[in-house]
């Protein structure tokens, strides 16, 4: 039950997704994998939404280069640790929510850890190796992975959806070479506010997730488009599962 | 045989988005990206290492099926076919 604080608090968003639909939200424990541009984007608007714990998980440090897309951080914060000052950040912004900062790279020994207990992964991390480890353990989990990626004015969206949509490796089966990337700070925000727009779906029932397909965003062109990807039927992840998807999950 | 190509995220910028293509014969991806390569300079660089070897993370997907489990640059069209080409984005 809400109590009186949440309800004027969220009455604006409760006027969409009803009380029940804001009590989802709030039992909904999300993990933002990178705390950069996508990461602090998705964390400040499910913060701002009511996702009642959020960690929160990157293993750098702030840097002047950060500033022009890393919504959570200012100047004074260059030098302390991402993961720590987000969540200050966040908890600055919402009081009502539990927010658990780790600093700290994803391996393969914590990858589970990280995962125990998570309702949805929003992916805010900026290459393929740690994308696919942790995608790979949350869909062994039987836990959601929003997908994002960005570059220049372009980004991706897909809600990996165990057992009922094709994983990252159907969707990436052969990642670019890890480099810096460039970025505009718009379509990281963007992005980032697609990526818990899925979540709220996700956690509240409403509409139908982006699954099954790549959800492209062309900044340039200001146009979106949905491509469709079916699953890699030797696919070493998800090529065994039975598939359960619905008539209406199936999007071209 | 009519395809229709799709051109998404970075290779935007030297291809048109969508590209209606006819052939008069039977035709394979081979066969169209030289044509498309021919048509829009810079995509060859883009999608191509040498001559007939494609970068390993150019993603073509022939009606949302990868030709990476299909056979590959040799994977034969149908008339209607959708082909999407794109570069997977990393960046966070």
């Amino acid at each position: 039950m809400l109590n009186t604080e949440q309800k004027e608090r969220y009455r604006r968003q409760i006027a969409v997704v009803g009380e029940e639909g804001q009590e989802k939200i709030g039992s909904t424990r999300l993990l933002i994998a990178g705390a950069g541009g996508l990461g602090s984007t998705a964390a400040l608007f499910a913060a701002m939404a009511g996702f009642g714990t959020i960690r929160i998980i990157d293993p750098d440090c702030i840097d002047e280069t950060n500033l022009n897309r890393q919504v959570l951080y200012r100047e004074a914060d260059i030098g302390r640790p991402k993961a720590d000052t987000a969540a200050k950040a966040l908890h600055a912004m919402n009081s009502l929510i539990d927010v658990e900062p780790v600093t700290a790279a994803i391996g393969t020994p914590m990858a589970r850890d990280l995962i125990r207990g998570i309702d949805v992964v929003i992916d805010g991390l900026d290459n393929y190796p740690a994308r696919f480890l942790l995608a790979d353990t949350a869909w062994k989990c039987g836990v959601p992975f929003i997908h994002g990626a960005v570059e220049g004015f372009y980004g991706q969206v897909c809600s990996i959806l165990p057992k009922k949509s094709p994983c990252l490796r159907c969707i990436v089966p052969n990642p670019p070479p890890v480099r810096e990337t460039p970025l505009i700070g718009v379509t990281t925000g963007i992005i980032g506010c697609v990526q818990v727009t899925e979540a709220i779906k996700l956690a509240t029932g409403a509409g139908i997730p982006v699954s099954d397909c790549l959800w492209l965003w062309d900044g340039i062109r200001q146009k979106s488009d949905r491509l469709r990807i079916e699953r890699i039927p030797t696919c070493n992840v998800c090529g065994k599962d039975e598939y359960q998807i619905r008539a209406g999950e199936r999007m071209s | 045989m009519k395809v229709n190509v799709k051109a998404f995220a970075t290779f935007r910028e030297v291809m048109d988005n969508q590209v209606a293509m006819e052939f008069s014969g039977g035709a394979t991806i081979r066969m169209l990206l030289a044509e498309l390569t021919r048509r829009y300079e810079g995509l060859d660089k883009l999608m191509f290492t040498a001559p007939g070897t494609l970068r390993d993370f150019v993603n073509i997907l022939r009606n949302g099926r990868n030709i990476h489990f299909l056979a590959g640059l040799d994977t034969p069209l149908d008339d209607g076919d959708v082909i999407a080409l794109f570069p997977p984005i990393a960046g966070g």
